[in-house]
C-alpha cells in the first residue's frame, strides 16, 4: 500500500508518478509478459479501432481498453491527464458545434471519434506503462528495429524522470535568485513573462548537463561494444536470451484476439452506425 | 556581449590533425546528437503538456512547441540528426508515455517536423549570425505549419473532409487558416523561437560542442552530417512532404467514411485507399534512397582523411 501524503498534487508527486510510469513499478498483468508479446498485443488493440465505424464495436473495444488499463495498474496521474484531455476536448468541440448550429449528428460523429481515440489511447497507456525501458528496447532489438531507435527509447524512458527533476531544480534556482515582478500587470502578464523567461533561461544549464550525461552514457556504452553487440549475432543472443514466450503471453494475446472478434461480431449483430443518426 | 573568437589548444577527438572537423560525424557522435535532441525536445514538450491551452473561438493561442530547442541543436551540431531525433522525442516522451498516441497523424507530424528542422537548420551557416538564427526559427514554424495548413486545405478541396466554416464562403476558411498560421508564427515562431534562440545559440556556441567531443562550427564550413543542397535532397524532401499528405488523407478518409459512406464510396471507391497506401510506401522508399544518395557524396572524401589521421595518432 502506498504511503499516504497530505498534499496529493505536488510537483514531487508528479515526478514520482512519472518515474513509476516509466519503470513499471506498479506491476500488473502486462509487466509479467514477454515484451514482444506486449507489443503484439498493443498492435492488435491499436489497429482494431481504425478498421471500423460501427459504434457498437468501438464501445466494446473501448471497454476492453478500460479493462486493460485496470489490469496494467496505470497510475492516477496518467489516468487523470487522459480523462481531462479527452473530456475537455469533447466538451470544447461539442460547445463549438452547438454554437455554430450543430445537431445530434455532430454529437454522434464526435462520440465515434472519441471512442476510437480513447480505445487506442487506453491500449497504449496499458502497454507502455507496463514496459520498463530495458524490456522495451530489447523487444525492439529482437524485432530487428534499428539499434539507434532501441537505444533511444530505452534512454528516453530512463532519463525522462531525471530530466524533469533536473529542470525542476534549475527552475527553482532561478525562482529563488530572482525577484518577482513588483506588479502583476494586466491579466498577470508581467508574472507570466517572468515565468516564461525563467523557463527559457533554465534550458541553458539543462542543455549543458544533458550533453555531458549523454556523452558519458554513449561512451561507456561504446567501451562495452554497444555498436557491435547489437550487430553481431552472438552478442544479440546473449542480450536477448532471456526473452521467452510463456503460456501467460499466449493466453493474454489469444483472449484479446477473441474479445476483439467478439466485439466485431456484436457489432455485426447490433450495428449502430453514424448514418443511423443522420437526419433526412 | 563581445564576440570572442574560438580558440582551443590541442586536438579534440572527432577532429583531424589540423583541428578540422570531418564532414562526416563518427557513429557515437551521431548517437549523442540524436539522443540529446530527443531528450531536450521531449522535455520541452512535457513542460508544454502541463501548461493549459488557450483557445478563443476557432483560434488556438497556445504554444505549439519550443522551437528554440531543436533549432539551437540543429544550428550548433547537425541538422540531419537533430531533425531525426527531435520529433521522435516528442512521440516517445509525450505521446507514447502519456497515452496520447494518435496513429497516422503522428507519422504526418514526424515527417513535417523532420523537414522543418532539417531545412531551417541547414539555413544557418554561421551560428553567430543573428539574422540567420531569426530566419531559421521562423522557418521551422513556417514550414511545419504551412505543410499542415496545406494538408487541411487540400482535404477540404478534395472533399475528404467537410469545411466547418461559413457556408458558401470558401474564402472564410482560407482566412481562418491564414490567421491561425499567423498566430502560430508569432507565438511559436517569434516569442518562443526567435527571441530565445537569439540568446541561446550564441551562448551555447563553443560550449556545448566540446562536451560532445566536437569542435564548434566555424562560419563557411560545410554542415556536418549533411547533404549538400543538391537535386537529390530537394527530391527527397518533396517526396517526404507528399507522403505526409497521403498519411493525412488516409486519416481524413477514415474519419469521413462513416458519414458519407454511400455516395463517397461510389465517387472514389476503395482503390483510393490502396493507392494512398501504395503511394506512401513508394514515396518513403524513394526518399530514403534519395537521402542515401545525397549523403553519400560529401562523405566520401572525408573517409580517407580520418583514417589517415587515426593512423598517425596511433603511430
Amino acid at each position: 500500500m502506498a504511503r499516504r501524503q497530505r498534499d496529493v498534487v505536488s510537483v514531487e508527486w508528479v515526478k514520482l508518478e512519472l518515474i513509476r510510469a516509466a519503470y513499471a513499478t506498479r506491476g500488473g498483468l502486462f509487466s509479467r509478459m514477454d515484451p514482444r508479446m506486449v507489443l503484439l498485443w498493443y498492435v492488435i488493440m491499436a489497429a482494431a479501432p481504425w478498421l471500423t465505424h460501427n459504434i457498437t464495436v468501438l464501445a466494446g473495444l473501448f471497454a476492453l481498453g478500460a479493462v486493460s488499463v485496470a489490469l496494467a495498474r496505470v497510475g492516477p496521474l496518467l489516468l487523470l491527464l487522459f480523462i481531462v484531455g479527452l473530456g475537455l476536448e469533447t466538451i470544447y468541440i461539442l460547445a463549438v458545434a452547438l454554437l455554430f448550429g450543430g445537431n445530434a449528428e455532430t454529437a454522434v460523429a464526435l462520440l465515434e471519434l472519441t471512442l476510437k481515440l480513447g480505445a487506442v489511447s487506453t491500449a497504449s497507456m496499458a502497454a507502455f506503462v507496463s514496459l520498463d525501458p530495458e524490456k522495451l528496447s530489447d523487444a525492439l532489438l529482437s524485432l530487428r528495429a534499428p539499434a539507434l531507435l532501441a537505444f533511444a527509447v530505452s534512454y528516453g524512458y530512463r532519463m525522462l524522470p531525471i530530466l524533469v527533476e533536473e529542470f525542476n531544480t534549475v527552475f527553482d534556482n532561478y525562482r529563488i535568485r530572482s525577484a518577482p515582478p513588483a506588479r502583476h500587470g494586466f491579466l498577470g502578464i508581467r508574472t507570466l513573462v517572468h515565468w516564461v523567461k525563467m523557463a527559457v533561461l533554465s534550458f541553458y544549464p539543462i542543455f549543458l548537463n544533458t550533453a555531458q550525461s549523454v556523452r558519458t552514457t554513449v561512451e561507456s556504452l561504446e567501451t562495452r561494444g554497444f555498436t557491435y553487440a547489437t550487430v553481431d549475432q552472438r552478442g544479440r543472443d546473449i542480450r536477448l536470451g532471456y526473452l521467452k514466450v510463456t503460456a501467460l503471453d499466449i493466453c493474454v494475446v489469444a483472449t484479446t484476439a477473441v474479445l476483439v472478434l467478439l466485439a466485431y461480431l456484436a457489432g455485426d449483430q447490433w450495428p449502430l452506425m453514424r448514418r443511423d443518426f443522420m437526419s433526412g | 556581449m563581445t564576440e570572442i573568437a574560438y580558440r582551443r589548444a590541442g586536438a579534440l577527438r572527432g577532429t583531424d590533425d589540423q583541428g578540422r572537423r570531418p564532414l562526416d560525424l563518427t557513429p557515437p557522435q551521431k548517437l549523442m546528437i540524436f539522443v540529446l535532441s530527443m531528450s531536450m525536445f521531449g522535455l520541452s514538450n512535457i513542460l508544454l503538456e502541463i501548461i493549459p491551452d488557450l483557445t478563443i473561438g476557432p483560434f488556438d493561442l497556445s504554444v505549439s512547441y519550443f522551437v528554440f530547442v531543436p533549432l539551437t541543436l540543429a544550428a550548433l551540431l547537425s541538422p540531419f540528426w537533430v531533425a531525426l531525433g527531435a520529433p521522435l522525442g516528442e512521440i516517445i516522451f509525450t505521446d507514447l508515455l502519456m497515452g496520447d498516441f494518435s496513429g497516422l497523424a503522428e507519422v504526418e507530424g514526424f515527417l513535417q517536423m523532420f523537414l522543418a528542422i532539417f531545412i531551417a537548420g541547414s539555413v544557418i551557416r554561421n551560428p553567430r549570425n543573428r539574422a540567420q538564427i531569426a530566419v531559421g526559427a521562423v522557418l521551422v514554424v513556417f514550414i511545419d505549419k504551412l505543410l499542415s495548413a496545406a494538408v487541411d486545405l487540400t482535404k477540404v478541396w478534395v472533399g475528404v473532409e467537410d469545411a466547418e466554416y461559413v457556408e458558401g464562403l470558401p474564402e472564410s476558411m482560407l482566412v481562418l487558416e491564414g490567421v491561425g498560421f499567423g498566430i502560430d508564427i508569432i507565438i511559436s515562431g517569434v516569442l518562443f523561437g526567435v527571441l530565445p534562440a537569439l540568446w541561446l545559440v550564441p551562448a551555447l556556441h563553443g560550449r556545448i560542442e566540446p562536451l560532445l567531443g566536437m569542435r564548434p562550427r566555424v562560419p563557411g564550413e560545410p554542415i556536418p552530417g549533411q547533404a549538400a543542397a543538391s537535386g537529390w535532397f530537394v527530391g527527397a524532401a518533396l517526396m517526404l512532404s507528399l507522403a505526409s499528405f497521403f498519411f493525412a488523407f488516409l486519416e481524413a478518409w477514415d474519419v469521413s467514411i462513416g458519414a458519407f459512406e454511400p455516395e463517397y464510396l461510389e465517387q472514389y471507391g476503395t482503390w483510393f485507399l490502396w493507392i494512398s497506401v501504395a503511394a506512401i510506401v513508394v514515396l518513403l522508399g524513394a526518399s530514403i534512397l534519395l537521402f542515401r544518395r545525397a549523403q553519400a557524396r560529401p562523405v566520401a572524401p572525408a573517409e580517407p582523411d580520418r583514417a589517415a589521421a587515426e593512423e598517425e595518432h596511433v603511430g
